[in-house]
């Protein structure tokens, strides 16, 4: 039986004016992979991952999540996405956050307040979850989207720099959750700046200009580019690219 | 120096914004264009009814022949004095029929008794002493007789705008005097009129203005406050993340709807509690009449708020693209100027602003005490917006996800 491919995109172009924010990029996602898109800022990761979920539409190509073509109402349920900016409510305490985001997934309260403890627990929110989330510092507050982002218990998560401005040893944990829910089935497509953070997904794509520079395990990619760490793959892999073109 | 940097700094920045630049040079000239085109000082266009019992024969007692019958028709000269450019005059026979329209569109209505002549002739004679008339075409000279019943002439005018109800009076003493005058008299227009005001001169011009000012208030903050709280919204990213979770774009738009309107409820009551303790205004209708026309509008209001929030990149843009939506409002609807004395011009864009619906709606329950059954036409306008609006913001509402 053929693997699942839960995110398949082909032939994806996106333009801000003349700029080509996406040029032609494609790709594809198994399920139950821990996905790492990994660039330098204004390499296109966001937009690739708005154009993914329907919140963009692509000048050209098509995408599709879980067998639907994008943008579709159908898959949102089964979605879950974190998005760059914190997208929390400041004026809200964290659990109220939670609370709003579990009613518009028609979670139960009662269920919406046992996954938010086992959430808050993971980003070590616990003692915060009556604070008022304009009162927390930035790193904290990204803590709470990503707990809102994953309450729902996606089948398909799109994490856009959820490790940004987060301490080292918290960042490990959350790559561990991360690998964790991948080996639940779960699916996730994460990007990140940090391109050695990548090291920890099963597959890496590293994107340049809109562009998928390649894409493959770590090993391979290591392999490939005859270097011992992402970041020296990925600078040899955008030179060689600077040649070509 | 300091100073001069943030000063360029600030400059720079709203040179760069287009939007908010188009904005700064157009709404001035938009409410000069405005106030130049509505604030014409004079009324125009004012319906009254006139209904003409006059038979135009004066009986008079004369140096030269004795007794004649004089043939005059001042009732038709004093229709003929009425200006025009202020008067819209409409000639009925029946004089019921003719009083039971006036606050129904109709400012006053003017019934001449049949006597109008021969009273004013004798009475004018009576004041001023005798006058030379033409009798079979001699001269003669009118000597003053013994006074006569005097039947007035009924005037029953519509005293619900005291300003209109103030112009009417006076154009209406104008046509009079010219009349008296070629009768060279010093009868005053007074003693010939019983005026009947229809709300028995109790409505003030606070009570006129009221409704018209309780509706701008809910007009501006009900705006405001949606129009801010979408786009905030939008710009702090959780619009998107409402968007991208299964609820459907008039869910999220209901939700907002319900909220705001929950909001313009509460200060709309607070606004006319408020305006009935501290100055007393007029409500002699019903609260669940006046509750209904609150939430028609409450509603359409937030539609247009949302519209302006997709049209808005930040607050700022919004906040003047609502004083583009404010000003009209208070200026085009009526509240302090009747829709008969705006130009012809202008009365297109006073018919869609809600905020005219809302007042003559509001106006009709609360100083005259119309029912329901009487609102039907400003409650299906304003029913109609709301309805309209609830959709084009729906639509809205999903440009908004991709606009995020």
């Amino acid at each position: 039986m053929a693997e699942e491919q839960v995110v398949r995109a082909e032939g994806l172009r996106k333009l801000f004016g003349k700029h080509a924010a996406l040029d032609g990029l494609s790709l594809s996602v198994p399920q139950g992979q821990l996905y790492g898109l990994a660039g330098p800022n204004g390499a296109g990761k966001t937009t690739l991952i708005r154009t993914l979920c329907g919140l963009l539409r692509p000048d050209e190509g098509t995408a599709y999540l879980l067998g639907w073509r994008m943008p579709n109402t159908r898959v949102r349920s089964q979605l879950g996405y974190m998005p760059q900016d914190f997208a929390v409510y400041d004026d809200l305490s964290v659990m109220q956050n939670l609370e709003f985001f579990g009613e518009l997934y028609g979670l139960r309260r009662a269920h919406v307040l046992g996954r938010a403890n086992e959430l808050l627990d993971l980003v070590q929110l616990s003692d915060r979850k009556r604070q008022r989330v304009g009162t927390l510092s930035g790193g904290m507050r990204r803590r709470v989207s990503l707990a809102i982002s994953l309450l729902h218990k996606p089948r398909l998560a799109f994490l856009d720099e959820p490790t940004a401005g987060v301490d080292p040893k918290l960042r490990r944990s959350f790559w561990d959750y991360f690998s964790a829910l991948a080996e639940q089935g779960v699916t996730l497509v994460v990007t990140t700046h940090l391109v050695d953070e990548a090291q920890r997904c099963h597959i890496v794509g590293f994107l340049m200009a809109g562009r998928l520079l390649t894409q493959g395990t770590p090993s391979d990619i290591l392999a490939q580019t005859r270097t011992t760490n992402l970041d020296d793959a990925f600078i040899a892999l955008q030179e060689r690219n600077q040649v070509r073109s | 120096m300091t100073s001069f940097a943030v000063m360029k700094n600030v400059l720079r920045r709203i040179l760069r914004d287009v939007r908010t630049l188009a904005l700064i040079v157009i709404l001035p000239l938009f409410f000069v264009l405005l106030y130049g085109n509505t604030f014409s000082g004079s009324y125009s266009h004012l319906k009254i009814v006139v209904v003409n019992a006059d038979n135009g024969l004066a009986s008079v007692r004369t140096a030269e022949v004795g007794r004649v019958t004089l043939a005059v028709n001042l009732a038709s000269e004093f229709v003929a004095a009425l200006d025009p450019g202020t008067f819209s005059v409409v000639t009925v026979d029946n004089a019921d029929e003719a009083l039971a329209t006036v606050g129904d569109g109709v400012w006053a209505a003017l019934v001449f008794p049949k006597s109008f002549s021969n009273t004013v002739v004798n009475e004018a004679v009576r004041a001023g002493g005798a006058r030379n008339f033409e009798f079979e075409g001699n001269k003669v000279t009118v000597l003053p007789g013994d006074p006569v019943d005097v039947p007035l002439t009924t005037l029953a005018i519509d005293d619900s705008n005291p300003l209109v109800a103030q112009a009417v009076l006076a154009g209406l003493d104008a046509a009079f005097a010219k009349v008296l005058d070629t009768q060279q008299s010093s009868l005053t227009v007074n003693s010939l009129l019983d005026v009947r005001p229809l709300y028995e001169g109790k409505i003030k011009m606070l009570d006129f203005t009221a409704p018209g000012i309780i509706g701008f208030a809910m007009t501006l903050i009900t705006i405001m406050l949606t129009a801010m709280a979408v786009v905030r919204e939008r710009t702090g990213g959780t619009l998107t993340r409402i968007l991208i979770a299964p609820v459907s774009a008039w869910q999220v738009t209901l939700g907002y709807t319900l909220a705001f309107s929950l909001i313009a409820i509460f200060q709309a009551a607070e606004l006319f509690i408020a305006s009935s303790l501290l100055f007393h205004i007029r409500f002699v209708g019903s609260p669940v009449a006046v509750a209904l026309v609150i939430v028609l509008f409450a509603v359409g209001l937030q539609g247009i708020a949302t519209l302006i929030s997709t049209l808005s990149k930040n607050e700022a843009q919004a906040m003047q693209f609502v004083l583009f939506l404010l000003i009209p409002s208070i200026m085009l609807s009526g509240v302090f100027w009747p829709l008969e004395s705006m130009p012809a011009s202008m009365r297109p864009f006073s018919y869609a602003i809600p905020l005219t619906y809302a007042n003559s709606a509001l106006r009709k329950v609360m100083l005259t005490g119309h029912g329901l059954g009487e609102l039907s036409f400003e409650l299906s306008v304003l029913a109609a917006i709301a309805l309209f609006t609830l959709f084009l913001s729906v639509l809205s509402m999903r440009r908004q996800a991709y606009t995020a």
